[in-house]
């Protein structure tokens, strides 16, 4: 009997072990993997060269469960995520009999609404259908900058929500069922207030200006 | 930079202070999709008809690196991405500094295509990192006094209900990201006629050719 086989795809242009995306991603896996199966993690921005290509369309193939972490951009799936459905969709249009696939999406954004993500993640279940996949559900994920890109093992109660949800999406895969609405409910719930989330933001950004000596500029206006 | 003859050659004019162009139309079609050609000349008629100005971008043809999400662009070379040497600042100063931006793309499960993904996400430059609050939800700040009104053409290749209202859920969304005065969506079958495709676009998309021609007068 072969192993159960789970990848995941990281939707983050950002370098490997920095990203909010992969963090989430990884967390997931890791209980799909306490869980017995065996796991897969490839980073989208990786898979630009046809070889590379070819080797997610086979890990794919060759998946029970397809799961994709990504960042929102600009409300929808990252360029690269788009590019890479295309031509995961194309290429298993183009079988005459696709393997049974199971997918699911978790999408993340820096905004303190998860509700933002909906519209990448109707995107996502329309791309389940015409890749041949079935569709698991999907989460949406605000506050993802709070992470930081760090392992969400490390950190504190803050994320415990968090935490949580993904524990009972990987509960539900592993048996083979569809994400809960439960887990959705976790993670809609809000690390801390929206202003507060939004006033640390902010402050962020004039920290990192005035590292740059660019704090006097950030409202520049180049293009016209 | 892959201009049609037939419309009307634009450049960014650095002396009159803003754009001689007043469409800028992005055209997602992916490699080996010729199917938004004959959408695109139905579609720079009418906007040719305001006494608009037109330029478009096949963005296919042009060199563009995708955005890396490192948010330079915010805190580091405010208002521009870091990556130079491709079309991103050409692109993005040409939207900003028009009237109107037409996205045309194959409907994607929904949205854009990658293509026209790749253009937009390198958009941001055109936002602050600050926030704002638009009817409860937190958006990003305008960088911009003004932005162009939102069109969006999509071409769906078999009738599906759900990928057409995703579609124009993502079109509003971008435009209150934006702060687009005015937004149309308008979704058509491939393989439509000339005149069906205009027909269709010109109600479609009347609130922003109206913008448009209010604008050029």
């Amino acid at each position: 009997m072969s192993a159960r086989r789970a990848v995941l795809l990281v939707g983050s242009s950002r370098p490997r072990g920095t990203g909010n995306s992969e963090a989430i991603g990884n967390y997931l896996v890791a209980r799909l993997a306490e869980g017995g199966m065996y796991t897969e993690v490839l980073h989208v921005s990786r898979t630009q060269r046809p070889e590379k290509e070819r080797l997610l369309l086979q890990a794919v193939d060759e998946a029970e469960l397809f799961l994709l972490s990504t960042p929102l951009y600009v409300d929808a799936l990252p360029y690269l995520v788009t590019r890479c459905a295309e031509r995961i969709a194309a290429h298993r249009q183009a079988q005459r009999q696709t393997s049974a696939v199971r997918f699911a999406a978790l999408v993340n954004c820096g905004f303190p609404e998860w509700e933002q993500t909906k519209t990448a993640l109707d995107i996502c279940r329309v791309f389940a259908g015409q890749a041949g996949f079935t569709w698991m559900g999907g989460l949406g994920y605000g506050t993802g900058e709070a992470i930081g890109g760090r392992p969400l093992e490390e950190l504190g109660g803050q994320i415990r929500s968090l935490r949580r949800g993904l524990d009972l999406a990987a509960e539900a895969l592993l048996a083979g069922e569809m994400v809960p609405e439960e887990a959705q409910a976790l993670l809609a719930r809000p690390i801390v207030p929206s202003r507060l989330y939004t006033a640390l933001g902010s402050l962020g950004w004039l920290r990192a200006a005035r590292r740059q000596g660019t704090l006097g500029k950030l409202g520049d206006r180049p293009l016209g | 930079m892959n201009e049609r003859s037939d419309v009307t050659h634009a450049t960014l004019d650095p002396g009159a202070g803003r754009p001689a162009t007043n469409a800028v139309v992005l055209n997602g079609a992916l490699a080996g999709d010729e199917t938004l050609a004959p959408v695109e000349n139905v579609l720079a008629e009418l906007l040719e008809e305001t006494g608009a100005g037109v330029r478009d971008f096949q963005l296919r043809d042009i060199p563009l690196a995708h955005c890396q999400g490192c948010f330079e662009c915010w805190f580091k070379t405010p208002g521009l991405c870091k990556t130079d040497g491709d079309a991103g600042r050409e692109i993005t100063g040409a939207m900003i500094g028009s009237d109107v931006l037409v996205l045309l793309t194959p409907v994607t499960f929904g949205g854009y295509s990658s293509e026209i993904k790749k253009a937009m996400d390198r958009s941001i430059c055109m936002v602050s990192p600050f926030f704002r609050r638009v009817d409860g939800e937190v958006h990003h700040k305008l960088r911009y006094r003004r932005y162009p009104a939102l069109a969006a053409v999509g071409v769906l290749h078999e009738p599906d209900e759900e990928q057409e209202r995703i579609f124009r859920t993502l079109v509003e969304r971008n435009a209150l990201n934006f702060d687009s005065p005015v937004t149309a969506a308008c979704v058509l079958p491939a393989g439509a006629s000339s005149a069906e495709v205009r027909d269709r676009l010109a109600a479609g998309l009347e609130p922003v050719l109206g913008h448009l021609a209010r604008r050029v007068a």
